[in-house]
């Protein structure tokens, strides 16, 4: 069910601001209370993934280590697809609250 | 560059498996290597071979993580061979109305014992091009608006399919396009001996039949780039 979700949930991460792959992982996790353990390296084609449809843009920076490493951001297209996926997600699960909780009891016609 | 011992081995072995995409491979390799030493950084339990040991497993298996990669690979390729559909035909074009300027600012005429033959040519040649516009056009328009998929789905291999036959096709129609221009060439310059005024329509030649060469062979590796994604899809 997550991978249906892989790239709202990574989009997501992102909104907060610019980070390499490690950090988008680390802030799923942190965001998701631990709940999204994902296998790590799922993560990476996805963000190429997104970054292949425009949602995404990359570039090198040098790390305090001396590594070199790759930093994603969010792009204005990027923002854009995560707010519609944002108001499609919670229309749904609105919807699905409120079957589950029977907020309205089904009245038979007859 | 502190790589040594399991996590170089395994970012040597993922590399490996995306050999089918150099500057993907390269690209990827850095990312992996950074991501695992930040993990084996973070992780304060055991000693340092267990700990990378760890950090791998975590990371995942790395032929499932290639074949990922190899859809994402497919989709930056056939956008890269849309877009080059595109910049051979405006090659082609370019070239095309160079020789044609150069014919008048010479005044030069073609001769009147193939003016006849060389009308049929020409309009041969003003169809072809202009049906591989509109094709290479299409077909750059409809891969542009794939979404890439996560993984090699039916749908898509559909899509990459339906790509493939409008390149064919726009290659089709330019490479008929260009063998008329050729032969429009070839009537122009008979009769006249060569000379520095024969430099432009023999160069303008030369570009036209470069372009289309190249995009004949950007659709020969998308073609062999697709089939070892799906034969290592199926591995």
């Amino acid at each position: 069910m997550l991978k249906g979700h892989l790239d709202m949930i990574v989009l997501a991460a992102l909104s907060a601001g610019s980070a390499h792959g490690y950090a988008v992982i680390e802030e799923i996790r942190r965001r998701s209370g631990g709940a999204f353990d994902l296998p790590e390296g799922t993560i990476y084609p996805a963000l190429h993934r997104l970054e292949q449809g425009g949602l995404l843009a990359s570039r090198w920076v040098t790390a305090g280590s001396g590594r070199r490493r790759r930093v994603y951001a969010l792009t204005r297209r990027g923002s854009r697809a995560l707010a519609e996926r944002r108001a499609v997600w919670e229309q749904f699960s609105e919807a699905i609250g409120d079957l589950l909780g029977g907020a309205k009891p089904w009245k038979s016609p007859a | 560059m502190e790589e040594s011992g399991v996590i170089s081995d395994y970012v040597d072995r993922l590399a490996r498996e995306l050999d089918f995409d150099r500057s993907m491979s390269i690209r990827v390799r850095q990312e992996v290597a950074d991501h695992l030493w930040e993990a084996v950084a973070a992780d304060a339990a055991g000693n340092l071979p267990e700990v990378q040991r760890r950090a791998v497993a975590n990371f995942g298996d790395p032929h499932v993580i290639a074949a990922q990669f190899a859809v994402v690979s497919v989709a930056r390729h056939s956008r890269r061979t849309g877009v080059a559909a595109i910049l051979a035909i405006a090659g082609v074009f370019i070239a095309m109305k160079a020789r044609v300027g150069w014919y008048a600012a010479l005044e030069w005429v073609v001769g009147d014992d193939v003016r006849a033959l060389s009308g049929v040519v020409a309009l041969i040649d003003r169809y072809t091009f202009w049906l591989a516009v509109v094709i290479g056009l299409a077909g750059w328009a409809y891969i542009r608006s794939c979404r890439v998929p996560a993984a090699f789905h039916p749908t898509y291999l559909k899509q990459l399919r339906r790509f493939f036959l409008l390149c064919a096709a726009a290659t089709a129609a330019l490479f008929v396009a260009v063998m008329s221009d050729g032969v429009l060439t070839a009537l122009w310059l008979s009769g006249t001996e060569l000379s520095a005024r024969s430099v432009v329509p023999i160069l303008s030649m030369t570009i036209e039949i470069a372009c289309a060469v190249v995009l004949v062979l950007h659709i020969r590796n998308l073609t062999r780039r697709t089939a070892s994604t799906v034969t290592l899809l199926r591995t």
